[in-house]
C-alpha cells in the first residue's frame, strides 16, 4: 500500500517537473502541426472555412510556380549541402591537428559570416553584386565580361544564390567536423604511419569514415537547415527572375500572407513537414539508440 | 596526426592548409567590404574604380539609421526576444532535462522520444496555423508572440539530459536523504552542477533566436515592434538609394552578434559539439 503510494508520488513529481515544457510544446509545436493538416484540406476566407478535400493539393500540383519551386528547392539541397559537406570535410582535415591558435583562427574566419547572419550577408552581397555599383560586376566588367546582372539572369541567379549560402554558413559545419576530428583516438593514425601511409591516405581511409556518424547528423541538420531557405530569396531576389529562384518556404509565405491562400500554404507546410519527418528518421534512430 | 616528430610537410598538407587558410581570409572579405562602405559617403561608395580603403571617413550614414529608423528600438526589441526566449527555455528544458535524466515515472521513455522526434521541425514550415494562434491570443505585433514559439523547441530538454546523465546519482541521493525535497534537490544541487549546459545552451539559443528573421517578420509588421534583423531587412527596400546608408544599417544589425561571438567563442564550440557529435 505503501509502496503504491510511493510510485504514485513519484509519477506525480516527474509529470510535474515536465508539465511546463510539455504545456507549451503541445500548444505551439503539436496542435499548429494538426491544425495545418486540418487547414490544408479547407478553403479560407477570413472567418470562412469550406472543407475543400485534397482540392489544395490538386491546385499545388497544376501549378507550374509550385514545380518550379519544389525543383530549386531539390537543386538548392543537393548542391548546397553537397558543397558545405565536400568543403567542410576538406578544411577540418586539413587543420584539426594543427596548433591550436591557427585552428581557432580558421574556425573563427569561417564561423564570422554564420554569426552576423543571412540577412546582413544577404545585404552585402546584393550590393557586391548590384549590376551598376557592386564590386563584383566592376571587376567583372574590368575582366572583360561586359555588363553583367548575374542575380537578373535565369541561368547565373541559382549557382551564384548556391554560393552565397554555401559561403556564409559553410563555417557551423567545418567547427562540428573540427571537433569531431579532434575526438578521433590517435592510435589509429599511428597504425596508419607505421605502415607508411601518406596523409591523404590517412585521411581517406581512416579518418573520413571515423567521423561517420558526424557526416550523417551534419547532412541532416543541413538538409533541414536549407529546404526551409528564404532570407537570401528575399533580399537577393524576391523569387525572380520570373520565380527562377523560388523556393518552397517562399512560396509558402507568398500564399500566405501576400495571396491570402492560407489552404495552399497550409498543404505546401504539410508536404514541407513530411520531406522533414522522412529525412529526421535516420538521425532520430541514432539518437534513441544512444538514450 | 602522425607528424610531431617528422620534420617534412607532406605536399597535399601544404596546399591543402593554404587553401584552407586563403578561403578563411577571402571569406572575411564581404565583411570587410561591408564595414568599409558604411564609413563612405554616398557618393564615395559606388565610385569606379573603388577605394579599397575609405578615402574619408564619415559616420553620417550611422548617424542617419539612428535618426531615420528606430534602430535603438529594434536593438531591444531583439535583445528581449532573444533574451526571455532563451531563459524560458533554461528553466523549462532544465526542468524536464531533469526528470527524464533522474526521476522515474510512467511513459517517461516514450514521452521523451516524442520530444526529440520534433528537434527536426522547423517551425516555419507551420506558419499558418502558427500565427492564427498568436492571432488569437492577441499577440500580433507583441513581442511575447514572437517569444512563445521559441521555447516549444525541445532542444534544452534534449541538450541538458545529456549533462544530467553525467552528474552522479550518489550525490542526488545524499541531497534526498538530507530531507530537502525533490524541488530543492533540483534547484540547488542539480542546477549549479549543469551550469556549463546552461551556458552552452544559452549562447546557442540565444543567437539562434536573434538571427531568427522570418517568424519575427510575421508577428512584428509594426515598424516599432520589428526586431533588428527585421528592420534592417527593410533598408534594403528603403527609398533612400545610398548604399552607405544600408551598410551602415546592417554593420549596427552584425556588431551585437560579432561581440558575443569574440567573448564567448569557447561556449560555441562546446556547445554545439556537446548537442550534436556524440558517437
Amino acid at each position: 500500500m505503501r509502496l503504491r503510494k510511493q510510485a504514485l508520488q513519484a509519477n506525480l513529481t516527474g509529470y510535474l517537473f515536465i508539465l511546463p515544457q510539455m504545456a507549451i510544446f503541445l500548444l505551439f509545436l503539436v496542435y499548429p502541426i494538426v491544425e495545418g493538416i486540418r487547414l490544408s484540406l479547407y478553403q479560407i476566407n477570413y472567418q470562412n472555412e469550406r472543407f475543400v478535400g485534397l482540392d489544395n493539393y490538386a491546385s499545388l500540383f497544376s501549378d507550374p510556380v509550385f514545380f518550379k519551386a519544389l525543383l530549386n528547392t531539390v537543386v538548392f539541397v543537393v548542391c548546397i549541402v553537397l558543397l558545405t559537406v565536400g568543403f567542410a570535410l576538406f578544411a577540418a582535415s586539413a587543420v584539426f591537428d594543427k596548433n591550436a591558435k591557427y585552428v581557432s583562427f580558421i574556425r573563427g574566419s569561417y564561423y564570422i559570416p554564420v554569426m552576423v547572419s543571412m540577412v546582413v550577408m544577404s545585404m552585402v552581397w546584393s550590393f557586391l553584386l548590384n549590376p551598376a555599383s557592386g564590386l563584383i560586376s566592376y571587376l567583372a566588367r574590368e575582366a572583360g565580361a561586359g555588363q553583367v546582372n548575374v542575380l537578373g539572369g535565369g541561368k547565373t541567379v541559382m549557382p551564384v544564390i548556391i554560393f552565397v549560402t554555401f559561403a556564409t554558413n559553410v563555417g557551423q559545419t567545418i567547427i562540428l567536423y573540427i571537433a569531431a576530428m579532434i575526438g578521433v583516438p590517435k592510435d589509429l593514425f599511428e597504425a596508419a604511419e607505421v605502415d607508411g601511409a601518406s596523409r591523404w591516405q590517412t585521411i581517406r581511409h581512416i579518418l573520413i569514415p571515423s567521423v561517420q556518424p558526424s557526416t550523417v547528423y551534419i547532412s541532416i541538420i543541413n538538409i533541414i537547415a536549407v529546404l526551409k531557405i528564404f532570407v537570401v530569396i528575399q533580399l537577393l531576389t524576391g523569387g525572380g527572375p520570373n520565380n527562377g529562384s523560388v523556393t518552397l518556404m517562399y512560396y509558402l509565405y507568398n500564399n500566405a500572407f501576400k495571396f491570402n491562400q492560407l489552404g495552399t500554404a497550409s498543404a505546401v507546410g504539410v508536404i514541407m513537414f513530411l520531406i522533414t519527418l522522412l529525412l529526421s528518421v535516420p538521425q532520430l534512430r541514432s539518437m534513441l539508440r544512444q538514450t | 596526426m602522425p607528424h610531431k616528430t617528422s620534420k617534412k610537410r607532406e605536399p597535399y598538407d601544404l596546399v591543402s592548409n593554404v587553401l584552407v587558410a586563403f578561403f578563411a581570409v577571402l571569406n572575411l572579405f564581404p565583411l570587410y567590404w561591408l564595414f568599409t562602405s558604411s564609413l563612405k559617403n554616398s557618393a564615395d561608395v559606388v565610385k569606379m574604380p573603388p577605394d579599397w580603403f575609405p578615402a574619408t571617413i564619415t559616420f553620417d550614414n550611422y548617424i542617419d539609421v539612428f535618426r531615420s529608423q528606430p534602430a535603438l528600438r529594434w536593438t531591444f526589441n531583439s535583445l528581449f526576444v532573444s533574451g526571455v526566449s532563451t531563459v524560458l527555455v533554461i528553466i523549462v528544458g532544465a526542468m524536464a532535462a531533469y526528470a527524464f535524466s533522474k526521476l522515474a515515472f510512467k511513459g517517461r521513455n516514450i514521452i521523451f522520444v516524442v520530444f526529440i522526434s520534433s528537434l527536426m521541425i522547423p517551425k516555419e514550415i507551420m506558419i499558418v496555423p502558427l500565427f492564427r494562434i498568436i492571432q488569437d491570443f492577441g499577440m500580433v505585433n507583441e513581442l511575447s508572440g514572437m517569444i512563445w514559439p521559441n521555447v516549444a523547441t525541445a532542444f534544452g530538454v534534449f541538450l541538458l539530459k545529456g549533462f544530467f546523465d553525467a552528474t552522479p546519482d550518489a550525490l542526488r541521493e545524499a541531497s534526498r536523504i538530507d530531507g530537502a525535497g525533490e524541488w530543492r534537490t533540483f534547484a540547488q544541487i542539480m542546477l549549479p552542477i549543469v551550469k556549463p549546459g546552461i551556458g552552452a545552451l544559452f549562447i546557442l539559443n540565444f543567437v539562434q533566436v536573434w538571427n531568427d528573421y522570418l517568424w519575427q517578420m510575421v508577428v512584428g509588421q509594426e515598424k516599432n515592434m520589428k526586431t533588428l534583423m527585421v528592420g534592417t531587412a527593410t533598408l534594403m527596400q528603403d527609398l533612400n538609394p545610398n548604399y552607405a546608408y544600408k551598410m551602415a544599417g546592417a554593420t549596427v544589425a552584425a556588431i551585437p552578434m560579432l561581440i558575443i561571438f569574440l567573448l564567448f567563442q569557447r561556449y560555441f564550440t562546446h556547445g554545439m559539439t556537446a548537442g550534436a557529435v556524440k558517437e
